[in-house]
């Protein structure tokens, strides 16, 4: 793997197809080799770079967190709020993917590894769904008498505005 | 390095989209604070995640630029961060198991819903020995002894011990008992919109008997509330075991000199240790917030 090697890890790929090597390129290699470990943070950006990438995530996950408190004016449609963390996730994946573990300075091969791995995982979900997923819409009568539904959420909520208990106990 | 954490992709997010799948598939799912999740600690949680994942990124920036003493420093904070984590995740194990809320039997005590089974477990609790004994000393307690909501609840418990004995009790009784044993907190008695006082009200998570009289331990009803403790136990089980074989790593790294030499190490530990930043990117909000 490309990152036993320090001094190949970063900005071009290990891994370069021979015919299209640009000229420049030795030079910079030329260059590491002579005054390697001082241009590093210049290269990524610095500190100042991941400090802003910390802010960013830090500030979506106040984003996210909105969705939970009483500004948030979707309440009453969950839907509005899920697209929405999922967008912010996805987000700060990126942000974390790209920066953090220097996807964005490196070579493309790596996407060969992950993103078949990734569609293979959203494939399984998927074929998850028929069997997982609708188990509720036919089920038999023994089970449908055992199985929790929203009716049994309401009837503890009915129970508890009541108040069956409390009011004897007042007297 | 990178062959690794593709196999790391496809093992989570395939119990992710299992999760998904049977949260989705499922009839009822309990909301956050029926199952005693705190958002705010969860939120704290992520934060400090992000922390130890900018901390380890500057350990490498350090150790690239030949200065072990400060890249020490950073991998040091960041095993302390993600010790931190693993003590937050903890104490939120700790809240869910005080309430009874594990993924099976015979630990577990939640049930489904409020039916004559739930009715039969509780009059079986009720009647074992060491707490028919401990209900009588209760009784027999006299009230000057006891804090005005003990003896409130006292007072619940004996119309509840009537009601489970009862040959005519109805499914609203039992949903009358299930709701006194311990409440489904309502949205603004959980402490949601941002504030913290949370108990005042009905249905405040103290407000329960198991809560007011810990020994009692009764079983609980969550709608859905099996199905949801297997997949957050399962999902943040795993995710902890990873949090565990990071620290391991860094502890081993933190017994080198971390100059250049190191840089291809720490780099592949960051790698690592953001992928288990990743994932928890993106349990947070599927398991607290939605």
């Amino acid at each position: 793997m490309s990152n036993h090697d320090p001094h190949a890890a970063h900005s071009h790929g290990p891994i370069t197809r021979p015919g299209d090597m640009p000229e420049h390129d030795h030079h910079e290699h030329a260059g590491h080799a002579a005054g390697h470990p001082a241009d590093h943070g210049a290269e990524h950006g610095g500190i100042g770079k991941y400090l802003l990438v910390f802010l960013a995530l830090c500030g979506l996950t106040t984003m996210s967190f909105l969705t939970y408190s009483s500004y948030w004016p979707w309440r009453d449609e969950p839907h509005v709020g899920w697209a929405f963390m999922m967008a912010v996730s996805c987000t700060k994946a990126m942000l974390v993917v790209l920066f953090f573990m220097h996807v964005f300075s490196e070579a493309n091969w790596k996407y060969v590894l992950t993103i078949p791995a990734a569609m293979m995982a959203i494939f399984l979900a998927l074929m998850l769904v028929p069997d997982i997923g609708m188990r509720n819409r036919m089920v038999s009568q023994e089970r449908a008498l055992h199985m929790a539904r929203s009716s049994d959420v309401l009837l503890m909520e009915q129970a508890a505005e009541a108040k069956v208990l409390e009011e004897p106990a007042q007297h | 390095m990178w062959l690794f954490l593709s196999t790391e992709i496809m093992f989570f997010s395939a119990l992710l989209g299992s999760y998904v799948v049977l949260r989705f598939g499922a009839a009822v799912w309990p909301k956050p604070h029926h199952v005693h999740l705190s958002e705010p600690i969860g939120a704290f949680n992520t934060f400090v995640l992000i922390c130890s994942s900018v901390t380890i990124v500057l350990a490498l920036e350090a150790a690239r630029a030949n200065r072990a003493g400060l890249a020490k420093l950073w991998m040091l904070l960041t095993l302390l961060l993600g010790t931190l984590f693993l003590g937050v995740k903890a104490y939120e194990y700790q809240a869910k198991f005080a309430h009874g809320i594990y993924p099976q039997a015979p630990h577990g005590r939640i049930y489904e819903k409020p039916d004559l089974y739930y009715g039969s477990a509780v009059r079986a609790r009720l009647g074992e020995p060491a707490i028919i004994d401990k209900l009588k000393e209760l009784d027999d307690t006299p009230a000057e002894q006891l804090t005005p909501e003990q003896v409130a609840a006292r007072g619940r418990l004996q119309q509840i011990r009537k009601m489970v004995a009862s040959p005519e009790q109805q499914a609203f009784d039992l949903a009358v008992v299930a709701d006194q044993v311990m409440p489904l907190p309502t949205e603004a008695a959980a402490g949601s919109h941002g504030g913290v006082d949370s108990g005042s009200g009905h249905g405040g998570h103290s407000s329960g008997l198991n809560d007011i009289f810990p020994w009692l331990r009764l079983p609980a009803v969550i709608p859905g509330g099996n199905m949801w403790a297997s997949t957050y136990f399962l999902l943040t089980g795993f995710h902890a075991v990873h949090v565990i074989v990071g620290l391991i790593v860094f502890t081993i790294l933190l017994g080198y000199k971390l100059g250049p030499a190191q840089a291809g190490k720490i780099e592949n530990a960051g790698l690592y240790w953001h992928f288990v930043d990743l994932v928890w990117i993106f349990l947070f909000p599927l398991l607290y917030l939605f």
